[in-house]
């Protein structure tokens, strides 16, 4: 009978594999040495600590001030900036932010149905209930579709944002006119244009971008472009020429001209690195049926596929395989929902 | 007193104070921070990345840490969002070197090649049957048989639930069992 007290607690009769185990397996434990970090980072921190508490005070008394001016303004001209009580702390950063169609008050907080608008001199600051934060950029309109727990939802309808977020994955969503950012624990910039077009460049952690039709997974140092009606392009490394990502934008959105594609795909294939082969996987799908042969030949002389593998599997476009192929290299790839 | 399955883990008031003194640029609460969390780091990566390659990506992932640490707004929460740095940087580790295959994980082990021992050869089988387990099970295991944590502290370092962890241990170790069965000669 084994002892689970002991692998759980190391209580009781130790558990005879568990302790053989424990055994053969401790030279691999960690042995702590004394961290050297630099000095910068320590004193990053404690300035920003000090300009906290510089500012706080003006800020306590200013606010006091604003308390007591509202008292006499009376209640109804504040009534229109209250919010519920799972409504967020949202911060004027620059210019003359607009919440609703009212300016943006000190101490405000945005509610489920609000709108936060930005003119070309003004930014402004959410901060996401207790998992984060968003800065909202010039000429930007952000709407809150969502405060509860478990899912908080913006939309970006224009403009520019960031966002910064320690959450656990999938709590946190921003949805655009052309696809929706899935926040997987992660940093990440965000634009919008007039089209609904959309940009999205990841620098921590990872996002999950998607639409019904398409659902593409982007790392830390990646982007990728949205189209109104098409979702996510190919996600593409910073790196990468300019003439790349021109390429990519053909094959994901632009052309059914069979000669720009062939030009195109031929620049793709010539230019794309090893590293690239995350833009490779994903333009597996992006491809016409003899497009995505080229794909295919490409990849398997970079990253040759595992056994049990195949070209035809690929080829019709098999998820299982084509995750089993990209888990063979250490590529993550969107969880099957 | 045994910690009750599916109750919450007490929080650590002690580190959610060292947490708030490292975001204010206390250099030695972080310091203590690391000595307590170091482990936990190193049991996520090994879990993921080749053994050699391990003590570096810790010091890289607690760097990456003390820069993003005026962001973290829960300093309870600690654990957790520095498990995810961690897991974070394994997987960076893959993307910028693709050619980096699993399978390159039992090569980078200590003691690998011709000086090899019986006790080395066990270490390796033991370390290549976790790591084909799923990722849960095999962080787990690996905080418990190579980091030496308790399912108590387990539970506390990384924000899970005992009972998830309990679970995960012996889950763990069931399929563990069958395949260290399986690989003996």
């Amino acid at each position: 009978m084994k002892n689970e007290d002991y692998l759980w607690d190391r209580s009781g009769e130790p558990d005879r594999d568990v302790a053989r185990l424990e055994e053969s397996l401790s030279s691999l434990r960690h042995c702590p040495s004394p961290p050297q970090f630099p000095e910068a980072e320590f004193e990053k921190l404690r300035r920003r600590r000090a300009s906290f508490w510089r500012f706080s005070s003006p800020r306590l008394a200013l606010a006091a001030a604003v308390a007591v001016l509202m008292a006499v303004v009376g209640y109804r001209e504040i009534s229109s900036q209250r919010a519920p009580a799972n409504a967020w702390a949202v911060t004027r950063l620059e210019g003359s932010p607009r919440l609703d169609s009212g300016a943006l008050r000190r101490n405000a907080r945005i509610a489920e149905g609000q709108s936060l608008v930005t003119d070309s001199a003004s930014r402004a600051r959410i901060d996401v209930a207790d998992i984060g934060e968003v800065e909202l950029g010039p000429n930007s309109r952000l709407r809150v579709v969502q405060t509860r727990p478990g899912r908080k939802e913006l939309a970006l309808d224009r403009g520019f944002l960031h966002a910064r977020i320690s959450a656990p994955p999938r709590q946190f969503y921003v949805n655009t006119p052309s696809a929706m950012a899935v926040d997987l624990g992660c940093e990440y910039d965000l634009s919008v244009d007039d089209s609904g077009a959309g940009l999205i460049r990841v620098t921590m952690g990872w996002v999950q971008f998607e639409s019904g039709v398409h659902k593409v997974l982007i790392p830390a140092g990646a982007l990728a472009r949205t189209r109104p009606g098409l979702g996510p392009g190919t996600p593409f490394f910073e790196e990468v020429s300019a003439e790349f990502q021109s390429a990519l934008e053909v094959l994901d959105f632009a052309s059914d001209d069979p000669a720009a594609r062939r030009s195109a795909l031929r620049l793709v294939l010539e230019q794309a690195r090893r590293d690239d082969s995350l833009s490779m996987f994903y333009l597996l799908f992006r491809v016409s049926d003899s497009e995505r042969a080229l794909v295919y030949d490409w990849l398997a002389k970079t990253l040759p596929p595992p056994s049990g593998v195949t070209r035809e599997a690929v080829l019709r476009l098999d998820q299982s395989q084509i995750d089993a192929w990209m888990d063979a290299w250490g590529l993550d790839h969107p969880a099957r929902d | 007193m045994r910690v009750g399955v599916f109750a919450r883990p007490m929080q650590s008031h002690e580190d959610a104070a060292c947490v708030a003194a490292a975001q204010a640029g206390d250099r030695s609460a972080f310091g203590l921070l690391y000595d307590r969390y170091a482990s936990l780091v190193h049991g996520i990566l090994l879990a993921h990345v080749p053994a050699l390659d391990v003590d570096d990506l810790v010091h890289d992932v607690f760097l990456a840490a003390l820069r993003a640490l005026s962001s973290l707004r829960d300093p309870a929460a600690f654990g957790g969002w520095l498990a995810k740095i961690a897991r974070n940087r394994a997987r960076d580790y893959y993307r910028r070197a693709p050619r980096r295959a699993e399978n390159e994980l039992e090569d980078s082990l200590p003691g690998s090649g011709p000086g090899s021992t019986a006790a080395n050869a066990e270490l390796r089988a033991a370390l290549s049957a976790i790591r084909e387990l799923p990722q849960t099970y095999r962080e787990t295991l690996l905080l418990r048989l190579v980091e030496g944590m308790t399912g108590p502290e387990i539970a506390l370092r990384t924000g899970l639930t005992p009972g998830s962890v309990r679970v995960n241990l012996h889950r763990g170790m069931k399929l563990l069992r069958e395949k260290l069965e399986k690989k003996a000669p």
